[in-house]
């Protein structure tokens, strides 16, 4: 295990960041730590780091306790939300910066610079100052400088978070495939689970400073072990007091499958393919689902119709009541 | 390491983009009416105050042609006294350097009872008409000293005074750059294995050096030209405590306006030379970083 993560709490006056988290990241990973803002995702890599302290618990990496140790002596990349790049340095001098530090001969450091520019497509602009670099081009700077250490892990803090929606998705990939090929133990935190979902081998939910649940992003989405974690990673409605995913629900116009509850269309909203009908059931509840495009045009699904809804073969339900976590799964 | 990662245009590469977007393109001559009027107020306005004035004292100093200069300058009591002058005003300058600088690190970073008023009191030696801070410094630290600290008729007291009112400038040219000074890369570089010291020389020191030369540069052109502080406390003794400023007015009042105008001259110059030479010198540190 890279990083061992036991009985660790941390509290800012009053309010309980974390709450004893027990957690044993594997090397070589890509691990997400996801949750709404405020959950302590950010506070446990800091403390990861070394750049806040536990109030109590232990944190080891890679056999050594560093529950005691600083920053320096971590041996920890960090890569920041707002890049954090030292604006009066070159890119070049940025990268070496850690390099410097640990006194390796100038031959060497420019050597690895080079590399480490190659690697994150920065080669031209190694004579630029992070002014004249756009916000992807800063991050990976970043993160260059970060791996120059060669750090036994490599922390970032909701790294695309300040970039728009198209650089992020791009950097995302980029982040996905930089490390199938660098295999540093990686630990990123993000409150977006279409990120996480997408780029990590593995997810700890985390949610009011408790870990909801750890595991690979199919299991996750397949086996949600709260409402939390189900209703936090995609969407979710409920149905007949059950939750579950708008796309699992089946809508029919007459009465066909056994135990269809009855509604009438209350609301229809079509957002490119997809379109969202929300229906008032019998019952009272608002149940949303999703269907596509051409499939709500050949239902011909209008505000008004009633509608029978029942949950598609093989959804993943959960009860909606917030029953404890481990509660078995209910597969209709 | 080589790797097989691409990346779109996007995001790749964009020469030149940034340096394109910072400079907008614009002609010089390109005056709308009311902006012309506006340079042309301004302009008006500068002469009559700076450049008019300062001609017209250059202009009278040089009434006397070269040798006016050097006969001057030969007075043995008004070079000792430009000598006093530069020589108390660099130290105060270099010791404003320490002294602002850290006091303006307190006040942004440390959380302390009293740190709102500390940034109100820093102001009073600037606001402070000087006479009354010499008469302040002169019930202090004069003969009739409460905490019999005397140091009247000293060159002390000149040192003292000229701390006194140029204490502001470094601290309030330093502190909102401090202010703006993101805490994370501090973290960035300790987690690179920076140590405190390292950080601080290498990463925020590089980016208080022009606001520390900017309020350098304020402190010593007052430092030269003070008066109002300094001429209770000090004693103006020739060749000891006497400083260009005092020797202008006895100068004045000895009805030799020519030479009050040759030193008020070479004050100028000599502030004009130490103002480029901090400016030519933050250039060429922050280029090594």
């Amino acid at each position: 295990m890279s990083i061992e993560i036991t009985g660790v709490n941390k509290s800012f006056g009053d309010f309980v960041a974390l709450e004893n988290i027990n957690l044993s990241l594997p090397t070589g990973q890509l691990t997400a730590l996801l949750g709404p803002s405020g959950g302590g995702k950010s506070t446990l890599l800091r403390i990861i780091a070394g750049l806040d302290h536990a109030d109590s618990g232990s944190v080891e990496i890679e056999g050594t306790n560093a529950t005691h140790l600083p920053p320096q002596k971590r041996n920890v990349g960090f890569v920041f939300q707002h890049y954090a790049v030292f604006k009066h340095m070159s890119v070049a001098k940025n990268v070496a910066f850690g390099l410097e530090i640990r006194k390796r001969p100038k031959a060497e450091v420019k050597q690895r610079v080079a590399e480490l520019l190659e690697l994150v497509h920065l080669s031209q602009f190694a004579d630029r100052l992070p002014s004249q670099l756009s916000g992807g081009q800063r991050q990976r700077l970043a993160l260059a400088r970060a791996l120059a250490v060669e750090p036994s892990v490599l922390l970032l803090d909701e790294p695309f978070g300040a970039l728009d929606a198209k650089v992020r998705k791009e950097l995302r990939d980029w982040l996905r495939r930089l490390h199938d090929e660098v295999h540093v133990t990686t630990v990123f935190v993000t409150h977006d689970q279409e990120e996480a979902l997408e780029v990590a081998d593995e997810i700890v939910v985390i949610n009011q400073g408790r870990v909801e649940q750890v595991g690979t992003p199919d299991e996750l989405y397949d086996a949600p072990a709260s409402d939390f974690v189900m209703s936090f990673l995609g969407e979710a409605t409920t149905l007949g007091g059950q939750l579950i995913r708008p796309h699992d629900i089946e809508l029919t116009t007459s009465p066909t499958a056994v135990g269809a509850i009855e509604g009438v269309v209350s609301r229809v909203l079509r957002v490119g393919f997809e379109v969202r009908v929300t229906v008032l059931t019998d019952a009272g509840e608002e149940v949303v689902v999703t269907l596509t495009r051409t499939a709500a045009r050949h239902l011909g699904v209008d505000t008004g119709r009633h509608v029978w809804l029942s949950a598609a073969a093989g959804a993943v339900t959960l009860p909606s009541a917030g029953l404890p976590v481990g509660t078995p799964l209910t597969v209709a | 390491m080589t790797t097989a990662t691409t990346l779109t245009p996007e995001t790749g590469v964009r020469p030149g983009r940034a340096a394109r977007k910072r400079r907008p393109a614009r002609a010089v001559s390109a005056l709308t009416r009311s902006s012309g009027l506006a340079l042309g107020v301004s302009l008006v306005w500068f002469s009559l105050l700076v450049l008019i004035p300062l001609a017209a004292v250059v202009v009278q100093a040089s009434t006397g042609g070269w040798d006016g200069f050097v006969k001057v300058l030969q007075n043995p009591q008004t070079s000792a006294a430009l000598k006093l002058t530069v020589v108390q005003a660099l130290g105060v300058t270099l010791l404003n350097v320490v002294m602002g600088t850290t006091i303006a690190w307190v006040l942004v970073r440390d959380r302390f009872r009293g740190a709102a008023i500390l940034d109100v009191i820093i102001d009073i030696p600037f606001a402070l008409p000087t006479i009354v801070a010499g008469l302040v410094l002169l019930s202090l630290y004069g003969p009739k000293s409460p905490i019999d600290v005397n140091v009247a008729s000293t060159r002390a007291a000149v040192f003292l005074a000229l701390a006194f009112v140029t204490l502001p400038f470094v601290v309030r040219t330093v502190q909102p750059v401090l202010e703006e000074l993101d805490t994370d890369v501090e973290e960035a570089a300790s987690s690179l294995g920076a140590t405190r010291l390292y950080t601080f020389r290498r990463v925020i020191l590089p980016s208080l050096v022009p606001a520390i030369v900017a309020g350098a540069g304020m402190a010593f052109a007052r430092g030269i030209a003070e008066y109002g502080s300094l001429v209770l406390l000090s004693g103006n003794l020739p060749f000891k405590t006497e400083v260009a400023s005092v020797r202008i007015i006895s100068s004045i009042e000895g009805g030799n306006t020519a030479s009050a105008a040759v030193v008020a001259t070479i004050l100028l110059v000599i502030a004009l030379v130490v103002i480029v030479a901090l400016d030519l010198l933050q250039r060429r540190v922050t280029k090594r970083w």
